[in-house]
Order: C-alpha cells, then sequence, then structure tokens
C-alpha cells in the first residue's frame, strides 16, 4: 500500500485532474465521487494518501476526517484537505497533513503528493 | 322687582358723564330716592293708624312729586338738579320753624345740612355760597322778626362750610388719584396683555412651523424631557413603530420597548443607553420585528448648557441593509461557485501544458499557457472578491503561529517569479540581519499582503524591478516593504488608494484590469494583525508600500 492514493471529491473534472497529478507524482489512484461510497472503501483500504474534499454528496468530509483520525489504521496515512472555504481551511488546518484551498493547480498538487510520498 | 332694579340701574348710569360728576348726580338719586321713599311710607302709615291728614299728605305728595321730578332733571343736568334741591331745602327750611328758633335757637343748625350737602352735590366749595345765604336768610329773619342774631350760629355756618370744603375737597383728591392710579392700571394691563398676546403668536407660529417640519420628514422623531418621557413625536415616528401616538406621549422609551418586535439585546442596549443622558449616539443599528432601523440620539441643551432631555432619530433602513445582505450572500456564492469550475479549468489547460496526455508543439502548450494565465487572473479576482465580502462579515479571522521569514519570501518569489519575468521586470528581495529567522504571524496572510502589493507594483511598472525588504525598524516591530519604479500615484489619491473597488482613474482600471480590491484587502489584513500600512510616492519615480507589524517570537 506504500503507492496507494484515494481522491475523494465530488467533482468529475477535479477528481479527474487530482487523479492525474498523484499519477504523475507515482502513486496509484483511486477515485471516488461519494462520501458514502468512501466511508464504505475506506473499511477496506488504506492509502498512504487521502485527498479529502470537505464538501461532499451523502457523507461530508468532516464526518470522513472525524473516522479516518478515530482509526489507528491511518496513523501513517496523510492527509490532504481540499476546500474553497478559507474559513473551513483555517478551522481543519491542524486536523490534516496539508490544507490546500481550492483553486489547487496540477503542478502544485503533483509536487506536494510527491513530497509526501518521500517523508 | 327686578324692573325696578333695571331702572335704578338706568337712573344711575350716567354714561359719557365726567365721573366726578356721574358720581354726585348718584349720590343725588340717593337722597332724592330716600326723600321719596320716606314720603310714601309716612303716607302709608299715615293711612293705615288713620291719622291721614289733608294738608301733611298734599305737602309730603309734592315733596314725593318734586323729588322724582329732580330725578328726571338729574339725567340732563346733576349741577341743575342738585342746584333746584339745595335751593328748594333752603326754602322748606325757612318755614320749618319760627323766625326766632331759626335766628338763635335749636333749629338754627338745620342750615347745616345744605351747606354740608352742597359741597358733596355741587362742588367743595359751594359749602361757603350756602353758609352766605344761610347767614343771609338768618339775617334777613333777625332783621324782620326784631329777634337778635347769633355770632357763634353764624360762625359755625363758615366753619362747617370749611370743613366740608376741606373734606370733599380732600375726598375729591383721592378719588382723582384713585382714578388716575386705576388708569395707569388699566394702561399697564393692557400693555402686558398686548406684549403676552404678541409673544404667544410668536410662539404659536414658531411652534407651528416646527411642527411643520416634524410632520414632512420622513425620519421617525421622538423627543425626551428630563424624565425620559416623550414629549413630541411626529408622525414618521408612529408609522414606523406601528405604536399609536398617545402610547408614546407621555411614556418612557422602556414603557414601548417592551415587546417582542425588539430583541432582548436590543431592548438592552436600549436602556444602557438610557442610563447616559449626555451621550451622542450616531446610526446605531437595531432590528424592529421586519424593519432594519438606524438611530442616532443627541442630548437637548437649555442656554446653560444643561441637559434638559433627549432627542432621538429613527430612520427605516430596511431596503439598505436587505441590499447589503443580498451583495453580501451573492459575492460569497458567486466566489464560491466559481472557484470549482475555474479550477478546473486551469487544471486541465496546466495538464496540457505538462504534457499529461503527450507531448504538444510550441504554439499549443503556448496558447495552454494563455488559458492558465487568463483563468489564474479570474481567480485572483474572485478570490479578492470572497476575500473582501468576508473581512466586511467580520468572518475572516487572523491564525498566528511560528514562520521563518525567509521562507514567506521564497514563496512569494514562487507565486510571482514567472509574472515579474513576463513582464521583463526584475525581482530582488533582502531581510535585514537583525530580524529574527522565526517570528510568530500568519504566514498564509502575510504572503497574500505582499502578493497583493508585488502584483499591484508590476500592474503600475513598466520598467525596472520591485523591491521586497524585510526590517526591524524597532526592537518590538518588524517591517515589510515593497518598493517599484512604477508611474507613482498622485499626492491627492493616496488617501484614497486603499478603499475598495478603488483604483486612480477609469482609464487605469481598463488598462490594468481587477477590481481595485488588492489594497483594501491589504490594508483590512494589515489592521487585523494590529498593524499599519503607509505609502510614500512621487509621481513618475515610483511608489513605496510599508506595513509595520507588532514582532512576536517564541523566544
Amino acid at each position: 500500500m506504500q503507492n496507494f492514493a484515494l481522491v475523494i471529491e465530488d467533482d468529475p473534472d477535479l477528481s479527474g485532474i487530482f487523479e492525474k497529478a498523484l499519477q504523475a507524482a507515482g502513486f496509484e489512484v483511486e477515485t471516488l465521487l461519494d462520501g458514502a461510497l468512501a466511508q464504505k472503501r475506506l473499511q477496506e483500504v488504506t492509502p498512504r494518501v487521502i485527498v479529502l474534499d470537505m464538501h461532499l454528496p451523502n457523507v461530508d468530509g468532516s464526518t470522513l476526517l472525524t473516522q479516518i483520525h478515530g482509526n489507528p489504521v491511518f496513523k501513517d496515512t496523510k492527509i490532504i484537505m481540499t476546500t474553497a472555504d478559507n474559513v473551513q481551511a483555517e478551522i481543519y488546518r491542524s486536523k490534516v497533513t496539508i490544507a490546500m484551498i481550492k483553486p489547487i493547480t496540477f503542478s502544485q498538487l503533483r509536487d506536494i503528493s510527491a513530497r509526501l510520498k518521500l517523508n | 322687582m327686578n324692573r325696578l332694579i333695571r331702572l335704578w340701574e338706568r337712573i344711575n348710569a350716567f354714561a359719557g358723564k365726567d365721573p366726578d360728576v356721574a358720581r354726585r348726580g348718584r349720590l343725588l338719586n340717593v337722597i332724592l330716592a330716600g326723600i321719596a321713599g320716606l314720603g310714601f311710607a309716612v303716607l302709608l302709615l299715615a293711612a293705615v293708624t288713620g291719622t291721614l291728614d289733608v294738608k301733611l299728605s298734599s305737602i309730603i305728595g309734592i315733596l314725593v312729586v318734586t323729588s322724582l321730578a329732580l330725578v328726571h332733571i338729574n339725567q340732563t343736568s346733576v349741577r341743575a338738579a342738585s342746584l333746584l334741591l339745595l335751593v328748594l331745602l333752603l326754602i322748606i327750611l325757612i318755614f320749618s320753624d319760627t323766625p326766632a328758633q331759626l335766628v338763635s335757637g335749636r333749629s338754627s343748625y338745620v342750615f347745616f345740612i345744605p351747606i354740608a350737602v352742597s359741597s358733596l352735590l355741587l362742588a367743595p366749595s359751594a359749602s361757603f355760597f350756602f353758609a352766605l345765604a344761610s347767614t343771609a336768610i338768618v339775617a334777613y329773619l333777625s332783621y324782620s322778626g326784631n329777634v337778635p342774631s347769633s355770632p357763634t350760629v353764624i360762625a359755625g355756618y363758615f366753619f362747617l362750610a370749611l370743613i366740608a370744603w376741606l373734606s370733599s375737597r380732600s375726598l375729591e383728591q383721592a378719588l382723582e388719584d384713585l382714578r388716575g392710579i386705576n388708569a395707569n392700571l388699566d394702561k399697564l394691563v393692557s400693555e402686558r396683555t398686548q406684549a403676552l398676546s404678541e409673544s404667544l403668536d410668536r410662539e404659536h407660529l414658531i411652534a407651528g412651523r416646527n411642527q411643520a417640519i416634524l410632520n414632512s420628514i420622513a425620519d421617525g422623531v421622538i423627543v425626551f424631557d428630563a424624565h425620559s418621557r416623550a414629549t413630541l413625536v411626529n408622525p414618521a415616528m408612529v408609522n414606523l413603530f406601528g405604536i399609536p401616538l398617545e402610547k408614546l406621549i407621555g411614556n418612557q422609551l422602556q414603557d414601548f420597548l417592551h415587546t417582542e418586535q425588539l430583541s432582548s439585546a436590543d431592548r438592552e442596549a436600549f436602556i444602557k443607553m438610557r442610563q447616559n443622558p449626555d451621550l451622542v449616539i450616531s446610526g446605531v443599528r437595531f432590528e424592529w420585528g421586519r424593519k432594519t432601523v438606524s438611530t442616532s440620539i443627541a442630548p437637548v441643551l437649555d442656554t446653560e448648557q444643561n441637559n434638559i432631555g433627549r432627542v432621538a432619530v429613527f430612520r427605516d433602513i430596511s431596503r439598505e441593509a436587505e441590499v447589503e445582505k443580498l451583495k453580501d450572500s451573492f459575492v460569497a456564492i458567486i466566489s464560491h461557485e466559481l472557484r470549482t469550475p475555474l479550477n478546473a479549468v486551469l487544471g486541465h489547460a496546466e495538464m496540457l501544458r505538462e504534457a499529461v496526455y503527450g507531448a504538444m508543439n510550441e504554439q499549443q502548450t503556448s496558447i495552454a499557457g494563455r488559458i492558465m494565465a487568463n483563468s489564474g487572473r479570474l481567480l485572483n479576482m474572485v478570490n479578492d472578491l470572497l476575500d473582501e465580502a468576508q473581512m466586511k462579515a467580520g468572518k475572516l479571522s487572523i491564525r498566528p503561529e511560528p514562520f521563518k521569514p525567509a521562507t514567506l519570501l521564497e514563496n512569494v518569489r514562487g507565486t510571482l517569479d514567472k509574472t515579474i519575468a513576463d513582464k521583463g521586470l526584475t525581482l530582488t528581495t533582502e531581510i535585514s540581519p537583525d530580524l529574527p529567522d522565526e517570528i510568530i504571524g500568519d504566514a498564509h496572510r502575510l504572503q497574500q499582503i505582499l502578493v497583493n502589493l508585488v502584483n499591484n507594483a508590476v500592474k503600475f511598472t513598466e520598467k525596472g524591478g520591485i523591491h521586497v525588504r524585510l526590517f526591524r525598524p524597532q526592537a518590538n516591530r518588524w517591517a515589510m516593504e515593497v518598493r517599484d519604479t512604477g508611474m507613482g500615484i498622485p499626492e491627492e489619491e493616496t488617501a484614497n488608494i486603499f478603499e475598495a473597488f478603488r483604483q486612480v482613474d477609469a482609464v487605469t482600471t481598463r488598462q490594468r484590469g481587477g477590481f481595485g480590491l488588492g489594497l483594501s484587502i491589504v490594508k483590512q489584513l494589515v489592521e487585523l494583525m494590529h498593524g499599519e500600512i503607509k505609502v510614500q510616492s512621487k509621481m513618475g519615480s515610483g511608489s513605496t508600500f510599508t506595513i509595520h507589524l507588532p514582532l512576536e517570537t517564541n523566544k
């Protein structure tokens, strides 16, 4: 699972870009467009990196984040939170590895995730 | 009886006559009425007792008729009637007793009557005339009846005449004075009444004018006296709050604040305002039911600067508040919803340029770059709008944490190097050696400030470069300085450049693009960090923006 990354982002364009960026950084990527699906999938896999959008259908990002924090399996998992809301970014900044405010460019995410892969 | 009283009042009227003459006329009327009344009474008594004597009754009858005739004459000439009565009295007196008695006996004193009465009825000095007449009669009777006259009696006549003259004269003088005083008093009263009525008229005019002004203004106005009771309320006030006039007038503010229309916090704020009568409040907002109202309160002072109450003005700003709210949520929604698709455009363009989907030729790469640059510009504007909206709403907060100034500059370079190079400018940075390696601050917002300032500098600089310097002007302060070699800012505009949506003129807005929000956001962020921003500029030789901030470190 050393190179496995999960992208949880409901916007198909953005999730596509994020997927490509993580692939460019050398990850094997799985993309989920729905919070509830992500919740289910997180019981089966332990990714190295999770790109987590806060605004998701069915189950929102903050619920997923609480679950991830509550499960010791994910203690080595790096979380890249993505949001369009500055205030929300401030609130969750200390609870995630990196809080990124949209717009997030392809190269930004590619470079950041590449760095996380090395750590 | 009533007719008799009316008749009496009519004969005593003496309208249009001298007050002295009228007084004498009334006195004469009383005497004549007395004589006539007495005559009637005697006749009545005699008739009842059966002692009615023909001679006596005819004399009394003549007396009564004469009296009534004199009353009639009195109406036209008081003097003639008085003279006639007195002469008649003298004649009656002559025949009232024997000549001996009249000359020196008891009856000699009956002449005192006309002497005394004449001074009252005719004139004060008339007493002397009647004293003389009485003396003449007594002398004639003494001579014709051969009775020796008494010098004491004669002296008595003149002595009485003197007393009557003196007393009548002083009485008349006193009455005259009294009339003078009365006349003065009347004049004074009438003058005062006139002045009072004029000042009342003036007051009514002013009050009417003030009321007209109050009635015609659209804002609710209420005036409280020193006991905080409402004394004056205009119709707009009644309409604004929907409280009837009679419930407002005479009541205290808290009496009509006890309503569900007002939130408890607003009500408490109002009651607090009440406690300081000298407080001047301007444009305080509160919600009244579904209305938003702005209020201004000021003390009412008298000429000696004493506080004698307060006046409160209320303006219905519901529409403005609604528009403001709509604008804020519009900006927030638009900014938020624009970001996601813009992010996608930017991402896809970048992937093309980065050859994620395979290599492209030079022109294709350049086009992808231009798509990126333009969507990047658009995104920056949206971000600025969102920041501005959040700061307006007080939702943006500063999160201080340790950071390295060197990293801050590195990030700024990383963000802007390309933009600056594209325009053919240079970016140089400098960190003063006395600045600590690590300081506490919101690195994200500090970077935003520097990026905004440098972007602004780039926008207005055509050649030369931009220099960013971090230094420590004082032991407990640190500073960021952005200097450019651009066109500069006219001096009269330096005060306005930090206002939102402001650029020096419309032409520059069209040439340079953007909303003009960058500097406004910078200023607000600096203020949130308890710092200050200054600008120095000279037309044609560039501008320098300097931000001073409190210096905090972990050590």
